[in-house]
């Protein structure tokens, strides 16, 4: 789902052109700033990435960097998975969903508090699959139902309005879900109930790998399977690649908008959800704030793939999740820099940062940034 | 309007309202509210708070509706009916609620929504348990709906003063803590005011607040228009006089102030001065140049951490002993100021010049991400030799003339008095400076600016690097004012907070930024039960804000303009519609 928008304003475009260019040679700083800043991100990754391998003392095993990869494919999968929801709307509405992160919250909610009543069912233990079903079930049917309100109440009035409102609506929505599940559940951050079945590890490919990873991983790959599937095979699908590509046409050709939009807010919803509960499943903890950060690093996720686009968002979920999981000790530890995980958001921040400062259009999309 | 669409608009104000009541009662806060009273024992801001949504629900649900341009009222009888089953649906849905978790084993809806305590039931039902309670709830919901609608059907002349002076008490008894000291302080009696024992009004005192309001309010619509007139009649000078005159008289009240209010409350408006410096700085970016800037955090660290720096401080090192960070300058405050600014400016072009060319909310997203970088990078280990960490600095030294310190929250009021002025000011000139309204035109249209001769990177980098400096202020203020700075000051949630307060009162505009700051950091310091519900209220106001009301409390004009500019016109397409009309009845009065 690519925008094309852009094209319809070519005239415009060709029009400033001339004018940029001068512009550009007027004022160099940009274009200084940005090459000495990518000569300087290049020697510093080169240099350290060469201290860290030829570490004389504290070498880091290859069973290390093993471990390493295997997590960042599994966070991998889950930031591709919350990318995914925000990849879908701006391929239709061009608005960043700020508040899609508290979505997958409210899912790992949904999730944690069905959880604790099949613990004390006993069902978790007794069967752990049909458990894990409805777990998906409750937190794909929370988060869908908040994705849809969401769209509702705080977006649609806004349909029209200039390109800033939705976006500060969108953070007044983030903040007003995190902090309702704070006071209705409570601010504390609550242990998930853990299943015996999903505790050790599963040798897959050789590697002995934990097993709440690879369900991570599965869960990812299906749905992501189900999702092209539904996009490309469907007829709502059609529908939705219809209305990206022009609101107003598919209208004309009797597509109800409307319904697509919340239909892909429900489908966005659907996938924070799986995201969600793989994320309580993994880190075992749920908290009102839990869903802030990883919004913006699946955020990150999305535009680094080139957002509006389903393939990007699942790459860049899963170069992203990679990247924060080896480059911190990978970049950090051979030039001595204390506890370098502490700094693995500073490395997921600097990738948002220069993904849209350089390649805003994606690794994968054009380098010339959108303007509008 | 048919009986059908009626019923369709009760049951669906019935719904929002029922929507906004459980809301309440499960974020809990129609129970702790229950402790603050605003008139005698009779009414709490928790009663207020339950009240509201079936009021609301038949005010709203019965509001007159555009039809083909004209204003189209229900029959009297109609709107009471539409009011009633609303607020009836209110209090029907709410009751239904009860009884489920009164039918429920105990506890088990407690587990999950832990403010459904036995006293918010109780509460809920008047304390009468459950039969007669549930009844007595569905009564009071028709019952205020009913209030609600009726209060629709005043005429303008009643309606009007009775709304004013509700709010007006209402205001009154939610400010109890800064009128009675204040009063106080003056050699007035409040006690016949404010009930000492209960806090709240007393009801003696709300009557009166509410008699002289509502007849000001019937003065003023009888004479408010000429006096304007008169106003506006005047010679400049004169003129010119006025505004001077009530200038130096807000300045001698603000002077006041401290003194009369004491220590506690100062400390709340110093709060409010810090964030007012902030709100000042962010909204020459947002509001005067369109960049949403959500990392603007960063400056007010950046202001804290370089003070701190300059002006000797201390960090703690891993046993516990304090020494001096890696770089330490011992500068005298007045001396660091400038520097700060420079340096900080600097860091805003710096974060700016990479991000020039990107689309608006790409920049918001750019920026966030700068902000926690920063605030990352800080609290990491390996700065931790000059930041100090996650514990941060301490023993930041006062900003001391001739050793009078300004650390105590009276003295510190006033030091942050000027640096809002003194913000204020150069805010006032610079937006009706040439950089101002190249501003204004770079924020309606990039390239239509662009192709009239501004040269936008210049400009975007020049707001940038203003609302750097404003807000760096800020943070030199914070660091004076608490003596030590931790990272965990200086999160996101800054951030949002000051795009709430520009947000609120009104992109653009300063007096929204002054009213918007004492709504959302004033009136929650004031009332200790907000401080938790804080960040779900500005939430709650963003979103509100922008689809109700989106050029805020206190508009600018112009940038008003450009938010409604569809709104205006439909306006005119409505007035061209009525033009016929008035021009026949114009010809014939002639």
């Amino acid at each position: 789902m690519t925008q094309t928008r852009q094209s319809g304003e070519e005239p415009v475009g060709t029009v400033a052109r001339p004018k940029t260019a001068v512009l550009a040679e007027k004022v160099p700083i940009r274009r200084i700033i940005l090459v000495t800043l990518s000569i300087l991100i290049a020697a510093g990754v080169l240099v350290g990435s060469w201290k860290t391998l030829t570490l004389t003392e504290g070498r880091i095993s290859g069973a290390g960097w093993r471990d390493f990869l295997v997590f960042g494919v599994a966070l991998g999968s889950i930031y591709a998975l919350i990318a995914l929801g925000y990849s879908l709307v701006y391929g239709i509405l061009l608005m960043i969903n700020f508040a899609h992160g508290e979505v997958f919250m409210v899912g790992a909610f949904a999730s944690y508090f069905v959880a604790q009543s099949l613990e004390t069912a006993g069902l978790l233990d007794r069967n752990p699959v049909l458990s894990i079903l409805i777990l998906l079930l409750a937190a794909t049917a929370a988060s869908m139902a908040v994705a849809v309100l969401l769209e509702r109440v705080a977006y649609r009035p806004l349909r029209n309005a200039p390109r800033l409102v939705p976006l500060i609506t969108a953070i007044g929505a983030s903040l007003f879900l995190q902090y309702t599940a704070a006071s209705f559940f409570g601010s504390d951050s609550k242990g998930y109930p853990s299943i015996a079945s999903l505790e050790g590890t599963w040798t897959v490919l050789g590697i002995p790998v934990a097993k709440t990873l690879v369900l991570t991983i599965v869960a990812a790959v299906v749905m992501l399977v189900g999702l092209t599937f539904f996009i490309t095979r469907t007829k709502v699908g059609k529908a939705m690649r219809a209305v990206a590509e022009d609101k107003e046409i598919a209208s004309l050709m009797g597509i109800n908008v409307n319904r697509v939009i919340v239909i892909t807010f429900g489908v966005g919803g659907i996938l924070a959800g799986v995201a969600g509960v793989m994320f309580a499943l993994v880190f075992g903890l749920v908290q009102y704030n839990m869903g802030f950060i990883p919004g913006i690093k699946a955020f990150t996720a999305a535009v680094l793939g080139g957002i509006g686009s389903v393939a990007g968002a699942a790459l860049g979920g899963l170069i992203l999740g990679l990247v924060e999981s080896v480059a911190p000790v990978l970049l950090l530890a051979g030039i001595h820099v204390p506890a370098p995980n502490q700094l693995r958001d500073v490395v997921a921040f600097s990738i948002l940062v220069l993904v849209l400062i350089f390649r805003p259009g994606g690794i994968f999309g054009s380098s010339e940034p959108e303007r509008g | 309007m048919t009986g059908s669409e009626l019923r369709a608009r009760a049951v669906r104000a019935g719904l929002v309202g029922a929507v906004g009541l459980v809301y309440l009662a499960l974020a809990g806060m129609i129970e702790k509210f229950q402790e603050r009273n605003l008139i005698g024992s009779f009414l709490t801001l928790g009663d207020l708070l339950m009240a509201l949504p079936p009021l609301l629900a038949g005010y709203v649900g019965t509001r007159p509706r555009l039809v083909a341009g004209r204003l189209e009222a229900a029959a009297p009888r109609a709107v009471v009916t539409v009011g009633l089953i609303s607020g009836a649906i209110v209090g029907g849905i709410t009751a239904a609620g009860v009884a489920l978790v009164e039918a429920l084993p105990e506890g088990a809806v407690r587990r999950i929504f832990i403010q459904v305590s036995p006293e918010l039931l109780s509460i809920l039902t008047f304390g009468q348990g459950v039969p007669v309670g549930l009844i007595l709830l569905v009564i009071f919901g028709a019952a205020l709906g009913g209030l609600g609608a009726g209060f629709r059907l005043l005429p303008q002349r009643v309606g009007r003063p009775i709304g004013v002076g509700l709010a007006t008490t209402l205001t009154f008894a939610l400010l109890q803590r800064i009128f009675p000291p204040l009063l106080f302080e003056l050699g007035l009696d409040t006690r016949w005011l404010y009930s000492p024992t209960l806090l709240g009004l007393t009801v003696p005192g709300a009557l009166v607040v509410f008699a002289i309001s509502a007849g000001l309010t019937v003065l003023w619509s009888a004479r408010g228009p000429a006096v304007r007139e008169r106003v506006e009649q005047l010679p400049p000078d004169r003129r010119r006089l006025l505004n001077g005159t009530s200038l130096l008289l807000l300045a001698v009240a603000l002077v006041l102030l401290p003194q009369l209010i004491g220590s506690t409350l100062s400390q709340v408006l110093g709060t409010v001065g810090i964030y007012l410096l902030m709100g000042l700085g962010l909204n020459i970016v947002v509001g005067y140049a369109g960049l949403l800037d959500l990392g603007y955090v960063a400056f007010f660290a950046t202001g804290a951490y370089l003070t701190a720096l300059f002006t000797a401080a201390n960090r703690v090192t891993s046993i516990g002993d304090l020494v001096a960070p890696e770089f330490v300058l011992s500068l005298n405050f007045y001396l660091a100021v400038p520097l700060v600014i420079v340096v900080t400016a600097f860091v805003g072009v710096l974060i700016g010049a990479p991000v020039l060319r990107l689309r608006g909310d790409y920049l918001a997203i750019v920026t966030l991400g700068f902000g926690e970088i920063a605030r990352v990078l800080v609290q990491s280990s390996w700065l931790q030799d000059y930041t100090g960490g996650p514990q941060g600095l301490r023993d930041v030294s006062d900003a001391a003339i001739g050793g009078v310190g300004f650390r105590d929250p009276q003295p510190f009021f006033y030091l942050v008095l000027v640096f809002c002025a003194l913000a204020i000011f150069v805010s006032q000139r610079l937006a009706g400076s040439r950089v101002g309204r190249a501003w204004s035109a770079m924020r309606e249209d990039e390239l239509a600016a662009e192709a009239m001769g501004v040269s936008t990177i210049k400009f975007k980098l020049l707001a940038f690097a203003m609302g750097a400096a404003v807000g760096c202020l800020s943070g030199m203020l914070f660091a004076v004012q608490i003596g030590s700075i931790a990272p965990a000051s200086f999160t996101i949630l800054v951030s949002i907070t000051v795009l709430a307060i520009v947000i609120l009162g009104g992109m653009g505009s300063i007096p929204g930024v002054v009213v918007g700051t004492l709504l959302l950091i004033g009136l929650p310091g004031l009332l200790d039960e907000f401080e938790e519900y804080r960040l779900l209220i500005y939430g709650a106001a963003l979103i509100m804000v922008m689809v109700m009301r989106p050029q805020g409390l206190v508009p600018n004009v112009r940038r008003m303009r450009e938010l409604q500019e569809d709104e205006a016109a439909q306006d005119q397409w409505l007035k061209k519609e009525e033009a016929p009309a008035v021009t026949v009845g114009g010809g014939g009065a002639s």
